[in-house]
């Protein structure tokens, strides 16, 4: 299903509706300016028929905690009230204004503009990502042509149909296709109609899109990132037990699968013999976690096992001489290892336990630098500030407790920087 | 190979007496495949069995699961054929036979499909509810529903799914014509492939107001999965209440086969529609989240393993359905082995992960 001009079409007409909105597209630019404020309005208005239950249908797919959690996360983040200081942050001064005058110099008016149309390829591995994505490149101005992930379930669509429903005016700003992810000539045209790529995916996704985008248009990449929980004087943390429980939720939950998902636990010390005295410590509270948290349908729990096998059986191709030191629980596994590089684990409550004495996590992080992003941290609360300089000297991003390692922190960024930001250009106009 | 010559020589496809030569052709399997084809020893490794006294019954041999065949391309030394699965999103398993395999896997035909009254010398006319064989298709669904068309001699072959330039494409109009010819013809005529075309072709049949008596000794064979079906599967009485009324064959003359390329033993279902597990194979049902052998009658992942092929690592396969194995004794048509009942399939596998690489967004694109 297409979405074009506020109407759907079939698939099949991607090719004729895409050469269409080459010739639409200078018009709709040398027209006026779409203005945050009705796009703001427009998901405002979404959020209260979201809470009022209008799409309680669409959302019978999702266990009903899930449900909840998603309406009371809604509720703060999509209020106007939310939107607006979004805006402020990620944008700074939005406000146009003219330079002071210097001798020798025309002064200049300042103001950010929209990039002109942004082609975003969203993920499918959080739930409302691709619509997300585009009510950010709503909110700064900008035409958008989404390419939907192959697993979306239709709620994507049905949401975006739901602004344009509130706000006409927002027609000629979105564009949805389901392409492919194998159409290469569909991918390239849209790519070819765009100022820039947001793309969300693994190195493999990005260095494709990377392939297929003309040169000059901008890539905005939201890359793969790898996340792990720090643990230091585990002895001398107050409260350490309901620290690990919190961690084994956030496994449990995520089930590993975010950015931001703890794939591997390093401890302060290169004493083997500590790493399995906390594994021994740490697997009943993950196999807790995994059982109160784990689906009840038989296929999905079937699924999730193949999937941690596979990646285990993985394992041992790549690496041969990887000598394994295993405890397994249902459903779950800690995999003591004695190296200390950052890796992605076996997933699905598959946790790898590293040794990472404090001085040399410049050395691994550095490794690392193109995939830091999350870093958990469990440890005596005098070492919290010197741990948490250290990590974002050496690349990490966020900084948070063990149990919060995906949580949503109003303000935050993402991997670094504004996404609001990355959709804006600056413009001056001498006076 | 020695056993596993013997093994695929047995006489009754159905010999429950034979684990001991079953167990042994599995470990002389085993002791090929580890020192021909490394990567499987690898795995072994990893998962700690070195060598085939490390088997002592058919549950220790390391199992390979089919979701890792389709990400990775296992080679054993070498082979005369390879099949592919038929592979969503460009994701399918290469499987490899050498000689011995496939010379293996004729007389296995021959002798299930025998004892099952399939082959026969009476002319007939073929309806593959499936794919034209074209060379850009290795799928073995394509290939295996070919050669069902040799069990009885052809008098023609028609396809429901013919190569277009724009991919396969189903034509029931033509179908629905050849069966009013057919229907006036002495000779039988025989159904082979996908179960959920022969369903859509009975609803179109019977939305039209048709229904054909076709000659008699015509026979519905289905295979190729069922697939996306499975919702409506269970609705089985339905389908052989379709193919009475709209083309006049009995529920005793539709028989279903089961199999994957990963696994190609010939499953064949028996009179009480049951898929008794022969000689050439065993079946373990895996619980879902410990990957255990679980007991007859309780739901899980479908473990089979054959000694059919040494070119390719497919000892012990885990598929991606979930069944339940059976004891045989309680089924009437006599045949005392297990029996396995397709329950449905693990939940999608294209879950996606930023963690891991969402790979499905540009799978497969080479620029």
């Amino acid at each position: 299903m297409i979405l074009f001009d506020g109407k759907t079409y079939e698939s099949s007409e991607q090719d004729r509706l895409l050469t269409e909105l080459k010739n639409k597209i200078p018009v709709i630019l040398s027209g006026k300016q779409l203005s945050p404020e009705m796009v703001v309005d427009a998901v405002d208005i979404l959020r209260e028929d979201l809470l009022k239950g209008k799409f309680d249908e669409l959302l019978t797919s999702f266990p009903k905690d899930v449900v909840a959690t998603y309406k009371k996360q809604a509720e703060a983040l999509l209020s106007k009230e939310h939107l607006h200081k979004k805006i402020a942050t990620e944008l700074g001064d939005t406000e146009e204004y003219i330079t002071d005058p210097m001798d020798g110099f025309s002064q200049i008016l300042v103001k950010k503009m929209p990039l002109g149309v942004l082609f975003h390829i969203a993920a499918g591995n959080m739930d409302f990502l691709p619509a997300y994505s585009l009510a950010e490149g709503l909110m700064t101005g900008n035409i958008n042509i989404l390419k939907l992930p192959s697993a979306d379930n239709g709620l994507s669509l049905k949401l975006i149909m739901q602004l344009i429903e509130y706000r006409p005016e927002l027609k000629d700003y979105i564009y949805v296709f389901d392409t492919a992810s194998t159409d290469i000539q569909g991918m390239r045209k849209m790519a070819e109609l765009s100022n820039a790529i947001s793309v969300w995916g693994s190195d493999m996704a990005i260095e494709a899109v990377r392939g297929l985008a003309p040169t000059g248009v901008k890539i905005i990449e939201w890359g793969q990132k790898l996340g792990f929980c720090y643990i230091s004087r585990l002895d001398e943390v107050k409260d350490a037990k309901e620290e690990l429980e919190g961690l084994a939720k956030h496994i449990a939950t995520t089930k590993q699968l975010l950015c931001s998902s703890c794939q591997v636990i390093y401890l302060d010390t290169e004493n083997p013999d500590e790493l399995r005295s906390f594994a021994v410590r740490f697997l009943p509270l993950l196999e807790k976690a995994a059982n109160e948290n784990a689906s009840e349908e038989i296929g999905v729990l079937a699924r999730d096992t193949l999937i941690s096998y596979t990646q285990r059986l993985k394992g041992y191709l790549g690496e041969e001489e990887k000598q394994e030191n295993v405890l397994r629980g249902r459903g779950v596994s800690l995999i003591l290892s004695s190296d200390s590089v950052l890796e992605l684990s076996p997933m699905m409550c598959n946790v790898l336990i590293k040794p990472l004495p404090r001085a040399k996590a410049g050395e691994v992080l550095y490794e690392s630098r193109y995939h830091l992003q999350t870093a958990g941290l469990i440890c005596p609360d005098e070492d919290r500030g010197s741990l948490a300089d250290l990590f974002t000297r050496c690349g990490i991003i966020r900084v948070t407790k063990g149990s919060d390692m995906s949580a949503y922190f109003p303000g935050e960024c993402h991997d670094g920087e504004y996404a609001l930001s990355r959709y804006v250009r600056i413009v001056n106009v001498e006076k | 190979m020695k056993l596993r010559r013997k093994l695929f020589s047995s006489k009754y496809p159905y010999d429950c007496t034979k684990s001991e030569l079953f167990l042994g052709a599995c470990r002389e399997n085993f002791d090929h495949l580890i020192t021909h084809c490394k990567d499987y020893s690898k795995i072994c490794r990893g998962l700690g069995i070195t060598s085939s006294e490390d088997i002592s019954k058919v549950e220790d041999i390391p199992v390979i699961p089919t979701m890792l065949m389709k990400q990775h391309d296992f080679r054993a030394g070498r082979y005369m054929v390879m099949a592919t699965s038929s592979g969503t999103s460009g994701k399918m398993s290469r499987v490899r036979f050498e000689f011995g395999a496939l010379w293996s896997a004729l007389k296995m035909s021959l002798k299930v499909t025998r004892y099952h009254g399939i082959i026969s010398m009476r002319p007939c006319r073929y309806i593959v509810m499936g794919y034209k064989p074209h060379r850009s298709n290795k799928t073995a669904v394509a290939k295996t529903a070919y050669l069902t068309t040799f069990l009885a001699p052809a008098l023609s072959r028609k396809f429901i799914l013919k190569h277009t330039p724009d991919g396969y494409k189903p034509d029931f109009e033509s179908i629905v014509e050849a069966l009013k010819k057919y229907e006036k013809g002495k000779a039988p005529v025989r159904f082979m492939g996908f179960p959920s075309y022969t369903f859509f072709l009975f609803r179109i049949l019977e939305e039209k107001g048709l229904s054909f008596k076709l000659p008699k000794g015509s026979k519905i064979m289905l295979g190729g999965g069922w697939k996306q079906f499975y919702q409506e599967a269970a609705d089985k009485e339905t389908f052989y209440k379709l193919a009475k009324k709209t083309l006049d064959i009995e529920e005793e003359n539709i028989v279903e086969f089961y199999g994957a390329v990963e696994h190609p033993i010939l499953y064949t279902s028996c009179p009480a529609h049951h898929f008794h597990v022969p000689v050439y194979s065993n079946i373990v049902i895996r619980d879902p989240v410990s990957l255990e052998p679980l007991e007859k009658g309780q739901t899980g992942l479908v473990n089979l393993i054959s000694p059919l092929c040494k070119a390719t690592p497919i000892l012990s396969i885990m598929t991606d359905d979930l069944g339940i194995l059976h004891d045989g004794a309680t089924c009437p048509c006599g045949v005392k082995s297990p029996y396995l009942e397709i329950i449905g399939r693990v939940a999608p596998d294209d879950i996606k992960t930023c963690a891991a690489g969402a790979a499905d967004i540009i799978k497969g694109v080479k620029v």
